[in-house]
């Protein structure tokens, strides 16, 4: 499924075409964002797997919620959740830079952008490190770790692709010509955002 | 023998390196927690098995243009992307080529059909009497678990993928697909899912033995040959969604001139429907190996009922994909009949747009049925009712299809040739099927016959008589066009007839058998069935060798069978106003669509015209198809 990450190639300004001549355009939905969104459907798919087993575990069986003994850390997951919301704004503002040519913009939004990821994905390590329950205590601790785990994942593959996405900025590739590089994996940035506020809400909240 | 440059060479490197690295990181984590001993066997083969197929890939060259795109450098067109294959060679490397990579597509999974056609061999040979005869008891699980785990993943889903990689493009005046480089990693995930899952016979404790539905906690607690079905499938899976989600970008933004939606053909919009159940329903089969492959490798409680768990829900997530997954292998066959019994018939489809709208109610439908799987499984009661009458409405779309399928037929001028054949043989034994599915939504019927020879009977003649009779169809209608050969009608005609004899005469008794009791995944059985298991025995066996005739049909036609014109079937949809096998970005100009396609019988009727030709229009379009929207 990481392979669908992989149509963003076909943006960005300063590729050669290589490959077969044009085809007619018949729609008016740029095709590389046609199949980031579509790759995003399946992801919101793969966590709808994970929340439905966290509906049998909580729900059906009625497992007490955390589990006995065991305490979620909702003050640093609040921060936590902060951190990465922001890491949008962030990252919503290196578009507009891109789009007004403003390139110490884009290098400023892109460098705090992934500053923001690596860092939600540091204390999430270290709260992993400090709760005290594994996942093969319970099964709600399974679930726990299932799904900020799966959340987690998808958080560093988002990292990766705002890697990649950095080092072209910072050679100048993108413009307010050329932008659909940048704009696509800022796509699946606040996908992976917005899906950590149903992951928070439904672990952390409820 | 270059290490540096994309090709087998480097793809065993990385391989290497990948097991390496497994190596090591299980070493390192589990000396890290103080883990003793520090080298676990299965904890390195479930890394490796992770592992070594990116190792592959890598070296293989799939990731190279991304690799520099990534790093910022000028992207460079590889050796590899170019267009056609030169020699047989070019099928063994990296090609971006929608018609390269379609040709890939079906004959590995060809190959996978034979390969999980010699298990079913296996399996009939243990039945043939009561009794133990050739293999142990968890030898036999283990074979008909891989049969239906090949046939499923590396033969049904792949090859209709095969089939539209091929032919869709063509279909609606596209160049190639959307997303190239992407397609060719779709492609080369199947091999490796195959190759693993057969390597599963070499592991301790044998191949995986808890069928092609892995139930927790049979597959939790099954030896280590369990992992290779468990990972297998996420490279399968994966593989199904990067082409689904191809599909529908190349659908929805690559058609020609005057392709509307309601222009495409039907193959087209078999496969845009298609698409969508895979990108919606496929991720969770992949969760669902996750939750197992968690459970095995790292501890995880989900379904360890003294822990909290669940244990049915493994299943409530697996038949939400995998029912879903039945129309996954039944809709590009529905596609590929629409346009042969078109052509056959010589007559404009009947009821074109409800032929479409019932390929969509079905995707929509198809979400709702699931826990019709588990009747017996003891889940909540109140979910049986309703599940039966979403399963018995479900057939209302398939009868419209039907239906229109038999309409069409009416009064047409019909060319019983081979694909013609195997249409005619599919609409009836799927029909048969169809009914026996509808006996099985119906609760008291179902609570009988679980588990037994009937089911057995039921998936095969959905499965069979459905799916692989319309592969069949599909693979003789587009053989001149694929290869630009003509096969032989004598030894296909042969073909269907053997095949479709040995395929009554095998699964039509085991309805029987199923309703007296005889259990079904069980290697040995009571005396009183022994007369029957006999015959479907001997009866498979027929089924076999008929393979045997299409096998070689192909192989010999592709080498010097005649050559094909561009146009043998006079067909009017855009892949036959090519030359067979068709040019190399397939049109010099994109052909603009004027027409329906399916406008057979109507004097003077145009699908597509190309640019400097003359342009001809129908007066009245035919049948239920308005031009135009």
């Amino acid at each position: 499924m990481e392979a669908g990450a992989l149509t963003l190639p076909h943006g960005g300004g300063h590729d050669e075409h290589h490959g077969p001549p044009p085809a007619n355009r018949s729609s008016r939905v740029d095709a590389p964002t046609l199949g980031m969104l579509l790759f995003i459907i399946s992801e919101i798919m793969v966590f709808g797997a994970f929340f439905t087993a966290y509906f049998f575990i909580r729900v059906v069986q009625g497992a007490e919620w955390p589990a006995e003994g065991t305490h979620l850390p909702q003050a640093i997951a609040g921060v936590n959740t902060a951190i990465l919301l922001s890491s949008s704004l962030t990252m919503h503002w290196t578009v507009m830079a891109a789009k007004a040519d403003n390139r110490a913009g884009m290098r400023a939004g892109i460098f705090t952008t992934a500053l923001l990821g690596f860092t939600f994905l540091f204390i999430q390590i270290n709260e992993y490190v400090h709760i005290g329950f594994s996942p093969s205590d319970s099964a709600q601790g399974s679930i726990f770790y299932g799904l900020t785990g799966l959340h987690g994942a998808h958080v560093f593959i988002g990292l990766m692709l705002l890697c990649f996405v950095a080092i072209r900025v910072f050679r100048g590739h993108f413009s307010s010509a050329h932008h659909r590089g940048l704009e696509i994996p800022g796509i699946y940035w606040h996908f992976v955002d917005i899906m950590w506020v149903v992951v928070f809400t439904t672990v952390y909240i409820l | 023998m270059s290490l540096r440059a994309p090709g087998f060479p480097r793809a065993g490197l990385g391989i290497l390196l990948a097991v390496a690295l497994a190596y090591g990181l299980v070493i390192g984590v589990r000396a890290l927690y103080g883990w003793d001993p520090v080298l676990d066997g299965d904890a390195v083969l479930q890394v490796a098995l992770i592992a070594a197929p990116f190792g592959f890939f890598i070296g293989f060259g799939l990731f190279d243009y991304w690799f520099r795109w990534a790093s910022g450098a000028p992207t460079v067109p590889e050796e590899h992307s170019s267009h056609g294959a030169r020699s047989w060679k070019d099928y063994f490397r990296v090609n971006t080529d929608h018609k390269v990579i379609g040709i890939q597509y079906v004959v590995t999974s060809f190959f996978f059909l034979l390969v999980g056609g010699m298990f079913a061999m296996l399996v009939r040979a243990e039945l043939a009497q009561p009794g133990m005869q050739f293999v142990n008891p968890n030898a036999y699980n283990g074979l008909f678990s891989v049969h239906a785990s090949i046939l499923i993943f590396l033969f049904i889903i792949p090859v209709f993928a095969g089939f539209a990689n091929y032919v869709l493009p063509l279909m609606i005046g596209a160049p190639d697909m959307a997303f190239p480089r992407l397609n060719a990693l779709s492609y080369w995930m199947l091999p490796v899912a195959g190759i693993m899952m057969l390597a599963s016979f070499l592991a301790p404790g044998g191949s995986f033995s808890t069928g092609w539905t892995a139930y927790a906690p049979l597959s939790t607690e099954a030896p280590i040959g369990q992992v290779f079905f468990t990972i297998g499938v996420q490279f399968a899976g994966a593989s199904s969604i990067a082409t689904a989600l191809n599909f529908l970008v190349t659908i929805i933004t690559m058609r020609a001139p005057g392709m509307s939606f309601f222009r495409m053909p039907l193959l087209v919009w078999a496969n845009f429907s298609t698409s969508l159940l895979v990108v919606i329903a496929t991720p969770f089969i992949a969760a669902s190996q996750f939750f197992v492959l968690l459970e095995r490798a790292l501890g995880f409680n989900f379904f360890e009922v003294t822990r909290g768990g669940d244990v049915l829900m493994y299943q409530h997530v697996f038949w939400f994909y995998s029912h879903p997954a039945v129309y996954i292998m039944m809709l590009p066959g529905f596609g590929i009949i629409s346009e042969i019994l078109a052509v056959k018939s010589r007559k404009p489809i009947f009821g074109y747009r409800m032929m479409a709208f019932s390929l969509l109610a079905i995707v929509v439908l198809g979400f709702t049925v699931w826990a019709h799987h588990m009747f017996v499984s003891g889940m909540q009661e109140w979910i049986r009712v309703p599940m039966m009458i979403t399963t018995a409405v479900i057939a209302v779309p398939t009868g419209i299809k039907i239906f229109s399928w038999l309409a069409t037929l009416w009064k047409g001028v019909l060319h019983l040739d081979t694909p013609m054949l195997f249409a005619l043989g599919f609409v009836t034994m799927f029909t048969l099927g169809g009914i026996s599915g509808v006996m099985l939504a119906m609760i008291p019927f179902t609570i009988h016959v679980s588990d037994t020879y009937f089911i057995v009977a039921h998936i095969h003649y959905v499965l069979f008589g459905g799916s692989l009779f319309t592969i069949f169809a599909g693979a003789y209608y587009w053989f001149p066009k694929m290869t630009g050969r003509m096969y032989d009608e004598r030894l296909g005609k042969l073909h269907f007839w053997t095949t479709f004899v040995g395929f009554n005469l095998t699964f039509a008794p085991m309805h029987l058998i199923g309703i007296e009791g005889m259990p079904r995944r069980v290697a040995d059985y009571a005396q009183e069935f022994a007369g029957w298991n006999l015959f479907i025995s001997i009866a498979s066996f027929v089924v076999g060798l008929s393979t045997l005739v299409f096998v070689y049909n192909m192989v010999v036609s592709w080498r010097a069978g005649i050559r094909a014109p561009a146009n043998p079937w006079k067909a009017l949809t855009l892949e036959w106003q090519v030359s067979s096998p068709p040019p190399i970005f397939n049109f010099d100009t994109i052909p603009t669509v004027v027409g329906g396609p399916y406008e057979y019988g109507v004097p003077g009727a145009v699908h597509g015209v190309f640019k400097g030709a003359e342009v001809k229009t129908t007066a009245t379009p035919a049948g239920a198809a308005p031009v135009g929207d």
